[in-house]
C-alpha cells in the first residue's frame, strides 16, 4: 500500500523548536510514521492511488448501499446516456430535418423527415418538391411506425433457422459463381421505380441474359398499360391535368384517394373547389363511396361491372352530339350493354350534355381497376371531348413490360425456375388464387426472399431446405432513390443505421453483380452520375438537400389516339351479370403491406369508419334482401356473409354502407393475414369481452382467396348468402352517421349559385332562427360577423397581444382522407388502443374525422337492422375534421375541480397532465366531445393485457417504439385526459425563437406563418389553416375573413377558436339529383 | 266513564275536552307501554344472544361487501377501463350510483333535523336507524367520486392542501363544491347521530354485564350521567346540530345537482335540478328507510309498539308528497325543454330520453317514481306493510333509473351526432354496485346488533304516560292497566 507522503517543511536547525507532542520531541518511529500519514490511522487506509475516480466510485457504492433498503423494492432504473461527445448540429430538443423519399407501389413520395438525436420521429412532405409542397398521405405519415416495428424481420434465416449474415453472403457468393448465364434464375419483384434498382437490374440482365424478370403488384396497372398502349402506342401513357378541367367525370376512379390519386392531383382539384374562384364540377360514377365520391357534385352509384356500360352510354351521347368519327368507330366495336333506368339515363344524358358544353376543358378519368376495354374507351371519349393536349397529356413510360407473376408460375410448373429471388411483395399471400403460388414455392429449389417482415411468403419458405430469408432495410435506413409522380428523381437518404441489420434491395442486386456487399450510397451515386451526367460535391449535396434532382421531371408528350387499336381492345369488353364482388384497395393497409402498422389499423376508414377489420360492404337494399342486420352496442354487431366466387368460399362479416350500389359487394384487400405480426397478424385482434374469457383472432378477412388472374378486380356471378347464427363485432369510431336534423347547424352548405347571391349564408343561423331559438335581429355580432353570446360574466381579453392561435377548416375542400389524423398521432405520441377498446369507444385520436351522410329525407323513417343510418340509398357525404376547438370560453375549464385544464395567454386551452386526476367531467361538458381519456395505460401495456391484474408487472413499450416518440411531447400515462394542443410544442418552439431574437426588448413576434400544426402540414388539400389570428397577414386571419366562415355552437357562447368555411358545391341544376334547397342541408334529416 | 261526546263535565266540575275518536291523534307508543318496557326492549336487541337470522344475514352480506375493496383494487390496479365508460360516456354507473346513494343519505338527517325542528314527534322511533342508514349510504356514495377518477392516488388534489407549487383547486367547479358539500354533510351527520346516541349509550353502559361492554359503551357514552346540566347541554347541542343539518339536507343534493345543472350539456343544463333533486332524495331516502325498517319490525316484533302502522302511514304520505313533486318536476322538465325553451338541442335531449336507445330506462323511471307512489292515496295501502314494502322497492329502483336517465341518456346523445355512443356496464362496476349494497346492509346489521336502534329516551318522552296529564283510559284493554300498575 503506497501512501501519499506529505513533505513538511524542514524545521530550522536553530531558533526555538515547536513541538506537538512528547513523541515529537522524542522523535520516535511511531511519530515519524504518524506525521508521514498526517491523518490518523483508518482514514489513510483508503487506497488513494487512483484518486478522484475511485473516490467517486466509493461514494457511489456507499450511496447505493445506503439506499439498499429502498432501492430493492423499486423497479429497475434504466438510464439514457447522453452523447459523450457532441454531435455536429445536434442540439437536444431540436429536430434536424433530412430530405428523403418513400418508395411505394406507384413511385416514390418526396419527404422531409425530422430526426432527434439520430432518431427519425416525424415524416413530412417535401415542401420544395412541386408534387408534395409539404403535403403527405397517410401511408407516408404512418411509415415511421414501420421503421420501429418490433415485429420486423430481424434475422437472416436459412430453412427457417436463424443464421449469420456471413452464412448468407457465402451462399450467395456460391450462387453467383454458378449463375453463368442466369438460366434457372428468376426474379419476382415489386414495382420499383428506383433508377438505381433499374440500372442494376439492367446490368444484371446483361450479365445473366437468361434470367427471368417478373414484376407483381396486387394492385397494379397492367390493365392501364394495355389501354394506354392501345390508345397512344407503346411507351406512352396518359396523365390527367386536373387543374385545367372545368368538369371532371370520374368513372370508378378514386383520384382523390391515395390509392390511385397523386398529391399533385388532389391539390390541383381542390384549388378549384373554392367558390371564390371558378369552381370545377365533379361527376362520379362508382359502386361504393370513396373520398372522391364524397367530393362529387353529382354521384351515380352503379355496380363496378356496369361502369363500362356507363362509359359506353356517355360515349354514344358524346359521339352523336360531337360527331366524332373515331369515337363512333370505337363504340361500334364495343359490345352492347343493357339499358339504364330512366333516372340513371337522365343522369348520364345531362352530365354528358354538360361535358360537351365545356368541351376542351373537361376530363374523363377511369379507374385502373376497370377492364382495358373500358379504359381505352375512356381515352377515346377524352379525345372526342378535346381533352388530349389540354386536360390530358402524355408521358413516356420508362419501364418496358416485363414478365408477370403468371410467367414465374409457369416457369415453376415447367421446372425451369430453380432459383427464385423474391424482392419485396408478399406473393404467397396476395398472388391470384388460381396460381396457388404458395404451394408452388415449395417446388422451387432455392428461394431467396428479401422482405421487411417474415410474412406469409417467408413462412412458407421456412420449410424449404435451400431457402433464405433476408431482412430488408426500411427506407429510412437505406440509401436509395425513386421517382415521384411527376417522374422527377428523388433522393432517399437514411436517417438511422439499419436497426435489424437489413439489406436494401439494391445492395442485394449489387451483390449478384459484384459478389460483395456495397454501400448503398456508392450505388446511388453511380446512378446519379449517369443521370446527371457527372457528379460533384455541390450537385450531390443539392440533390440530398432538396431531395430531388431539379429538372428531372417528365416532359409532356403529345398524344394521338389510334382509334383502330382502341376499337380492337374495346371489342374484348364483357358485360357482367349477377352479384359482383369488388376487390378494392384498403385506404389504410393498402394491399396488406401496412397490416402491421397500428396507426393505420386503428385509423378509421375514411368512409366506413371501420377499424381493425375489413368487411363486405353492401348497400342497405341489398342488406335487406339478404336479411343482414346490424346492431350497434359496444361495437357493431353484424351478420356473416358467405360468398362463393371463383371456386372458393369466404365467410366475412357484412356491413351496411350507405351509398353503395345494389347487388354489389366491396371487400377491401390486405386483411386476414396469418403471419406473426402482433398488430396485423394472426393474433392481432384481441377481444376479451371486458373480462369474460378471451378470444383472439386475426385482423379482418382475406379476400385474395377469391381473386383470380381473370377476375382480378371484379368477380361477377358470385353466390352470396347470409350465414345464420352468430354475429361478428366490428369496431367503428362513429356509431352514428346521420345529422339528426342538425345539418344546417353543424355542417353548413350551399350551392355555388346561392353563394354568389348570399356569400355570408353560413353566418346567419337560419337553422336556429327557423326554430325560433334565436332572434336574428336581436343578435349582436362582432367585427367578423360572429354572434356575440349574451353572458353573465365579462371575459377579460387574453394577455398576449401579439399571438392568438386559431384554425380555420375549409369544408369545401376537405376530402376526409384522414392524413391529418395520422400526422397528429405521429406528432403527439398518441397511443394505439386495439380493436376491443375502439369498439368500447375509447380510441385516442386527438383529431377526429366526422363523416355524415346527408339526404333530404327524414332519417328516422329509414332504419336498417335497428341502426340509425341516414337516408341510406342516395345520401351525400360530408366530412368535418374535429380537433379541440380551443373555445375562448371553454366549458371544460370551468368544471375541472383541480385546475388541470386552463387557458393560456395566447388563447390555447391547455392541459396540465401532471395535475389531471381524471374526473372526466371536462369531457362530459365538451360540446365537441374531442377530449380523450386514457382508460388503461395504453402506452405502456399490451392490448391483450389490459384486464390482467396489473399493478406492478407487465408494463413497458418496446424499446424501438420508445425511439419513435416525439421528445417534445409528453407520453401520457393512464387516468389522464388528453386532447389536441394545437401542437403547442411547435408554437413554443417558434415563440422561443422569437424571444431569442427579441433579446431584452418586448417585441416578441413570431413571424407570419413561420410554422404549421401537424394536421395542417400533412393536409394534401390545404383545407386546414392554422396560425396567429392577431396577425392580419396570416393565412388563418385571411381565411377567417372569408364570409363563409362560421363557428360551431356560437349560441352556447363557447367562442370556438376553430372555425369552418361552409361547404359550397357546384351542382348542375339540370341534373336529376341536384339539390332543391338554396341552402343545402336546410331540410337535412327533416325534423328532430 | 264513557267517552262519547265532544266535551264532558267531570265529577269535580272541570270541563274535560275530548275529541271524537276519528279526530283523535293516534298514540305514538301503543299498548301504553311503560318506560321500563321501552328500556328493556330497546336494550334487549343489543344484549340478547345474537339471533340465528342475524348470523345468516351477516354471512350473506359481509362477503358481498368484500366485493367493494376487491373490485376497487382491480380497478385501481388496471385503470378505469375495467368499467364500461367510454367516449362520450365520461360518467355512467359511477356517478349514477354516487347520486343514488347520496340521495338515500338524505332521509336520515331530514327525519332527525327537519322533523325535529318542526316538532314532529313521530320521528323519535325511526330517527336513529335512519340516521345510521344515512351515514352508511353516504359512505357508499363517497366511494364513487373517490374511485371513479383516473388517478386515485392523486385524488388528494381535490383538497385545499397547501403545496409547494402553489396550485389550488378550481372553485368554479361543481365537483369541488361536491367535495366540500359531501364531506361537511357527512361530518355533521356523524356528529348529530353520535350526540343523539349518548344518552342511550349510557343506558347500555349501565345495563352492561361484561367488562368489555362496560368499557366500550362507557368510552362511547363520554361520562353521561343524565344530570340536569347534561340534559340542558344535550338539548342545546342537539338543537344547534339540528339547525346546522337542516340547510345541509337541502344543500347537499342541490350541490350534487349542480354537477349537471351548471354544465352546458342539453338535458343537464337546467335550473329545475336543485329542488327536483332534493325532493327526489327525500323520496328515495324514505323508501330506503322503510326498506330497512319493515324487515327490522318483522325480526324484532317488540319494536312494533314503538314503530307502529301509524309511522309507516306517515312515511308513506311523505313518499306520496315527494313522489308527486318529482313527477311534477319530470313533467315540468319536459315542458321547459320541449315547449318553453324552443332550443332544438334541449328538445332533442328529451326526445331522445323518451324514444332513444335508453328509452326503457326513462319509462321505468316514470312508472316507478310517478305511478307507484299514487297508491298511497289510499289509507289501506299505506297501512299494509307488504304493499308499502313492495312500493318502496319500486321507488328505490325508480330513483336509480332516474339518475341513470339523467346521466346516461344525456351522455349518449348530445350535440354532435358523430360522437353519440353506447354504453354497457362491465361486470366490474355491476359487482361493485352490488358490493356497496353488501356493505350497506352489513353495516346496518352491525348497527342493529351493537347500538340502540331506537332512540329510547326520546321515545319515552312521547309515550302517553310521559304526558303529565296522562290518565289511563278505562276502556283500554287490560294490558294497559297492567302497564299503568307497573308504572
Amino acid at each position: 500500500m503506497s501512501k501519499r507522503i506529505l513533505n513538511h517543511p524542514t524545521e530550522k536547525e536553530t531558533g526555538p523548536k515547536y513541538w506537538r507532542s512528547l513523541g515529537q520531541v522524542a522523535d520516535t518511529p511511531e511519530f515519524k510514521s504518524w506525521v508521514a500519514r498526517e491523518f490518523p490511522e483508518g482514514a489513510s487506509e483508503i487506497n488513494l492511488e487512483t484518486s478522484r475516480r475511485s473516490f467517486m466510485k466509493y461514494m457511489a457504492a456507499s450511496a447505493a448501499l445506503a439506499g439498499l433498503s429502498l432501492s430493492s423494492c423499486r423497479r429497475e432504473e434504466k438510464n439514457l446516456v447522453p452523447f459523450s461527445r457532441g454531435v455536429e448540429w445536434s442540439v437536444p430538443g431540436k429536430a434536424i430535418f433530412y430530405a428523403t423519399s418513400r418508395p411505394h407501389r406507384r413511385g416514390a413520395q418526396p419527404l422531409v423527415v425530422a430526426t432527434y438525436d439520430g432518431r427519425p420521429t416525424k415524416v413530412e412532405g417535401n415542401p420544395f418538391h412541386p408534387s408534395s409542397k409539404g403535403a403527405t398521405d397517410i401511408h407516408s405519415q404512418a411509415s415511421l411506425l414501420d421503421l420501429y416495428d418490433p415485429d420486423r424481420s430481424r434475422h437472416f434465416r436459412h430453412a427457417g433457422n436463424v443464421v449469420e449474415e456471413k452464412d448468407f453472403t457465402a451462399a450467395l457468393e456460391a450462387l453467383v459463381k454458378d449463375a453463368s448465364d442466369g438460366s434457372g434464375i428468376a426474379f419476382l419483384t415489386e414495382h420499383f421505380t428506383s433508377p438505381t434498382f433499374r440500372r442494376l437490374r439492367d446490368d444484371l440482365a446483361k450479365k445473366m441474359p437468361k434470367a427471368l424478370w417478373a414484376e407483381y403488384e396486387p394492385l397494379g396497372g397492367e390493365e392501364a398499360r394495355l389501354a394506354n398502349e392501345a390508345a397512344f402506342g407503346k411507351g406512352l401513357r396518359a396523365i390527367p391535368n386536373i387543374a385545367k378541367a372545368d368538369a371532371i367525370l370520374a368513372l370508378d376512379c378514386d383520384f382523390l384517394g391515395f390509392d390511385e390519386g397523386t398529391l399533385e392531383g388532389i391539390r390541383s382539384f381542390s384549388q378549384r373547389r373554392s367558390p371564390e374562384q371558378a369552381m370545377n364540377r365533379l361527376y362520379v360514377v362508382e359502386n361504393r363511396y370513396t373520398v372522391t365520391g364524397g367530393m362529387a357534385d353529382h354521384r351515380l352509384r352503379v355496380q363496378a361491372g356496369k361502369v363500362g356500360a356507363v362509359a359506353r352510354q356517355f360515349a354514344e351521347i358524346i359521339a352523336s352530339k360531337t360527331g366524332d368519327e373515331s369515337l363512333k368507330s370505337v363504340i361500334a366495336k364495343f359490345p352492347q350493354t343493357p339499358a339504364f333506368s330512366a333516372e340513371q339515363g337522365k343522369w348520364i344524358a345531362e352530365s354528358a350534355e354538360d361535358l360537351i358544353a365545356k368541351k376542351g376543358a373537361v376530363l374523363v378519368l377511369v379507374g385502373y381497376r376497370q377492364p382495358p376495354a373500358v379504359q381505352a374507351l375512356v381515352h377515346s371519349i377524352n379525345a372526342a371531348l378535346g381533352a388530349l393536349g389540354a386536360t390530358v397529356v402524355g408521358r413516356k413510360t420508362s419501364s418496358k413490360p416485363g414478365a408477370t407473376i403468371a410467367d414465374v408460375s409457369k416457369g415453376i410448373a415447367a421446372g425451369s425456375v430453380k432459383t427464385l429471388f423474391i424482392l419485396g411483395g408478399n406473393p404467397a399471400f396476395n398472388a391470384p388464387a388460381d396460381l396457388k403460388f404458395a404451394e408452388q414455392l415449395a417446388n422451387v429449389k432455392t428461394v431467396i426472399r428479401h422482405g421487411l417482415y417474415e410474412d406469409e411468403t417467408s413462412l412458407v419458405l421456412r420449410g424449404g431446405k435451400q431457402s433464405w430469408h433476408v431482412p430488408a432495410a426500411h427506407y429510412l435506413e437505406a440509401w436509395g432513390d425513386g421517382r415521384a409522380s411527376d417522374n422527377s428523381i428523388l433522393s432517399q437518404q437514411p436517417m438511422i443505421l439499419p436497426l435489424y441489420g437489413g439489406w436494401s434491395e439494391i445492395q442485394l442486386l449489387d451483390f449478384l453483380l459484384t459478389g460483395k456487399k456495397s454501400e448503398g450510397l456508392d450505388l446511388v451515386q453511380e446512378t446519379f452520375k449517369q443521370i446527371a451526367r457527372g457528379i460533384d460535391t455541390e450537385s450531390w449535396a443539392k440533390f440530398l438537400h432538396d431531395g430531388f434532382l431539379a429538372g428531372s421531371q417528365a416532359k409532356a408528350e403529345a398524344l394521338a389516339l389510334s382509334a383502330a387499336s382502341v376499337a380492337d381492345l374495346a371489342a374484348t369488353f364483357k358485360s357482367s351479370e349477377g352479384f359482383e364482388i369488388v376487390f378494392a384497395p384498403c385506404a389504410k393497409v393498402d394491399d396488406g403491406r401496412n397490416a402491421n402498422n397500428g396507426w393505420l389499423q386503428e385509423l378509421p376508414d375514411p368512409i366506413t369508419k371501420l377499424t381493425w377489420d375489413n368487411a363486405a360492404l353492401v348497400s342497405p337494399a341489398t342488406a335487406e334482401k339478404l336479411g343482414l342486420t346490424q346492431d350497434q352496442k359496444n361495437g357493431l354487431f353484424v351478420s356473416w356473409l358467405r360468398i362463393e366466387a371463383n371456386g372458393d368460399v369466404l365467410e366475412i362479416p357484412a356491413m351496411v354502407a350507405p351509398g353503395h350500389a345494389d347487388d354489389s359487394i366491396t371487400i377491401a384487400l390486405g386483411y386476414g393475414r396469418t403471419f406473426e405480426g402482433r398488430v396485423g397478424g394472426r393474433e392481432g385482434n384481441y377481444m376479451s369481452h371486458g373480462g369474460w374469457g378471451a378470444k383472439k383472432s386475426g385482423v379482418g378477412f382475406n379476400a385474395y382467396k377469391l381473386r383470380t388472374l381473370a377476375a382480378h378486380y371484379i368477380a361477377s356471378g358470385a353466390k352470396v348468402s347470409k350465414v345464420p347464427g352468430e354475429k361478428y363485432i366490428l369496431a367503428i369510431t362513429q356509431e352514428h352517421g346521420a345529422l339528426e336534423g342538425r345539418g344546417a347547424d353543424v355542417i353548413r352548405e350551399a350551392t355555388s349559385e346561392t353563394h354568389k347571391h348570399e356569400p355570408g349564408f353560413a353566418k346567419d343561423q337560419h337553422w336556429l332562427h327557423e326554430r325560433g331559438a334565436m332572434d336574428a335581429e336581436a343578435e349582436k355580432r362582432d367585427k367578423k360577423g360572429y354572434p356575440i353570446p349574451q353572458s353573465a360574466y365579462s371575459h377579460p381579453e387574453l394577455k398576449d397581444k401579439n399571438h392568438q392561435w386559431g384554425m380555420a377548416v375549409d369544408l369545401s375542400i376537405c376530402t376526409g382522407c384522414s392524413a391529418c389524423m395520422i400526422a397528429c398521432q405521429s406528432e403527439n405520441n398518441i397511443p394505439v388502443v386495439g380493436k376491443e377498446q375502439v369498439a368500447e369507444g375509447r380510441e385516442m385520436h386527438w383529431i377526429r374525422m366526422d363523416r355524415y351522410f346527408v339526404s333530404n329525407m327524414n332519417d328516422r323513417e329509414e332504419k336498417i337492422g335497428g341502426t340509425h343510418l341516414a337516408n341510406v340509398n342516395e345520401p351525400r357525404m360530408v366530412m368535418q375534421p374535429m380537433p379541440c376547438q380551443h373555445c375562448e370560453n371553454a366549458p371544460c375549464e370551468t368544471v375541472c375541480p383541480v385546475n388541470a385544464t386552463v387557458h393560456s395567454d395566447d388563447g390555447l386551452n391547455v392541459m396540465a397532465y401532471n395535475r389531471c386526476i381524471g374526473t372526466r367531467y371536462c369531457a362530459n361538458n365538451c360540446p365537441f366531445k374531442v377530449r380523450r381519456f386514457n382508460f388503461f395505460d395504453f402506452n405502456e401495456r399490451q392490448k391483450d393485457k389490459y384486464f390482467r391484474w396489473n399493478l406492478i408487472n407487465e408494463k413497458g413499450m418496446a424499446d424501438t417504439l420508445k425511439m419513435s416518440k416525439n421528445p417534445n411531447v409528453t407520453v401520457r400515462m393512464r387516468g389522464v385526459m388528453e386532447k389536441c394542443t394545437f401542437c403547442v410544442q411547435r408554437i413554443q418552439e417558434a415563440k422561443i425563437a422569437a424571444k431569442v431574437k427579441a433579446k431584452d426588448t418586448d417585441k416578441v413576434q413570431v413571424p407570419t406563418d413561420s410554422f404549421q400544426s401537424a394536421c395542417q402540414q400533412a393536409c394534401p388539400t390545404g383545407a386546414i389553416v392554422f396560425g396567429n389570428t392577431k396577425d392580419p397577414n396570416s393565412a388563418v386571419s385571411k381565411t377567417k375573413d372569408n364570409p363563409r366562415d362560421y363557428r360551431l355552437f356560437d349560441y352556447i357562447g363557447v367562442n370556438a377558436r376553430v372555425s369552418y368555411l361552409a361547404r359550397v358545391m357546384n351542382p348542375n341544376p339540370k341534373m336529376p339529383d341536384a339539390p332543391k334547397d338554396a341552402i343545402m342541408g336546410h331540410s337535412n334529416g327533416g325534423h328532430a | 266513564m264513557a267517552v262519547h261526546a265532544a266535551s264532558n263535565v267531570s265529577e269535580d266540575g272541570v270541563v274535560v275536552l275530548h275529541c271524537p275518536p276519528e279526530l283523535e291523534r293516534e298514540v305514538l307508543v301503543t299498548h301504553d307501554r311503560s318506560l321500563n318496557w321501552i328500556t328493556e326492549n330497546v336494550s334487549l336487541i343489543c344484549e340478547e344472544r345474537t339471533p340465528k337470522w342475524w348470523w345468516l344475514a351477516f354471512l350473506i352480506f359481509s362477503p358481498i361487501a368484500l366485493l367493494v375493496p376487491l373490485l376497487l383494487g382491480y380497478q385501481v390496479s388496471n385503470g378505469v377501463g375495467v368499467w364500461g365508460e367510454n367516449q362520450p360516456f365520461g360518467w355512467a354507473w359511477d356517478i349514477t350510483n354516487f347520486v343514488f346513494w347520496i340521495g338515500i343519505g338524505h332521509a336520515g338527517t331530514l327525519i332527525s333535523a327537519i322533523l325535529f325542528l318542526t316538532r314532529q314527534k313521530w320521528r323519535t322511533s325511526i330517527n336513529r336507524a335512519s340516521e345510521a342508514m344515512t351515514l352508511f349510504a353516504v359512505m357508499c356514495a363517497g366511494l364513487y367520486p373517490g374511485f371513479h377518477v383516473g388517478r386515485v392516488w392523486k385524488a388528494w388534489y381535490l383538497f385545499p392542501i397547501p403545496n409547494w407549487n402553489g396550485l389550488w383547486q378550481n372553485y368554479r367547479s361543481p365537483l369541488l363544491w361536491d367535495v366540500f358539500a359531501v364531506s361537511t354533510y357527512f361530518t355533521v351527520s356523524v356528529l348529530f347521530w353520535y350526540v343523539g346516541l349518548i344518552p342511550d349509550l349510557a343506558m347500555l353502559r349501565d345495563r352492561a354485564k361484561s367488562k368489555v361492554k362496560q368499557w366500550a359503551y362507557g368510552i362511547a357514552a363520554i361520562g353521561w350521567r343524565g344530570g340536569n346540566r347534561h340534559w340542558q347541554h344535550y338539548e342545546m347541542a342537539y338543537l344547534i346540530l339540528a339547525g346546522l343539518s337542516t340547510p345541509l339536507v337541502l344543500s347537499v343534493h342541490s350541490i350534487v345537482s349542480f354537477d349537471f345543472a351548471t354544465s352546458i350539456v342539453p338535458g343537464w343544463h337546467t335550473t329545475i335540478f336543485p329542488p327536483y333533486f332534493v325532493a327526489g332524495a327525500v323520496f328515495g331516502g324514505f323508501a330506503m328507510v322503510l326498506t330497512l325498517m319493515l324487515p327490522a319490525r318483522l325480526l324484532y316484533p317488540q319494536i312494533d309498539d314503538m314503530m307502529t302502522r301509524n309511522h309507516v302511514d306517515k312515511m308513506a304520505k311523505i313518499i306520496l308528497l315527494t313522489g308527486t313533486i318529482v313527477g311534477y318536476a319530470y313533467l315540468m322538465e319536459l315542458f321547459i325543454a320541449i315547449v318553453y325553451s324552443g332550443h332544438f338541442y334541449e328538445y332533442n335531449a328529451f326526445y331522445n330520453r323518451a324514444t332513444g336507445w335508453y328509452a326503457w330506462h326513462y319509462f321505468a323511471m316514470m312508472f316507478c317514481n310517478v305511478v307507484t307512489p299514487q297508491i298511497f292515496w289510499f289509507k289501506a295501502m299505506r297501512r299494509n306493510y307488504i304493499v308499502v314494502f313492495i312500493a318502496c322497492q319500486f321507488v328505490n329502483a325508480g330513483m336509480w333509473y332516474e339518475r341513470f336517465v339523467i346521466i346516461g341518456t344525456t351522455m349518449a346523445q348530445d350535440f354532435l351526432p358523430s360522437s353519440w355512443g353506447h354504453y354497457t356496464p362491465s361486470w366490474v362496476e355491476v359487482l361493485t354496485f352490488v358490493g356497496t349494497f353488501g356493505f350497506f346492509l352489513t353495516a346496518f346489521l352491525l348497527f342493529m346488533r351493537f347500538l340502540p336502534m331506537i332512540c329510547a329516551f326520546e321515545v319515552k318522552a312521547v309515550t302517553p304516560q310521559a304526558d303529565p296529564h296522562f290518565e289511563p283510559r278505562q276502556n283500554d284493554h287490560s294490558a294497559s292497566k297492567e302497564a299503568a300498575a307497573a308504572h
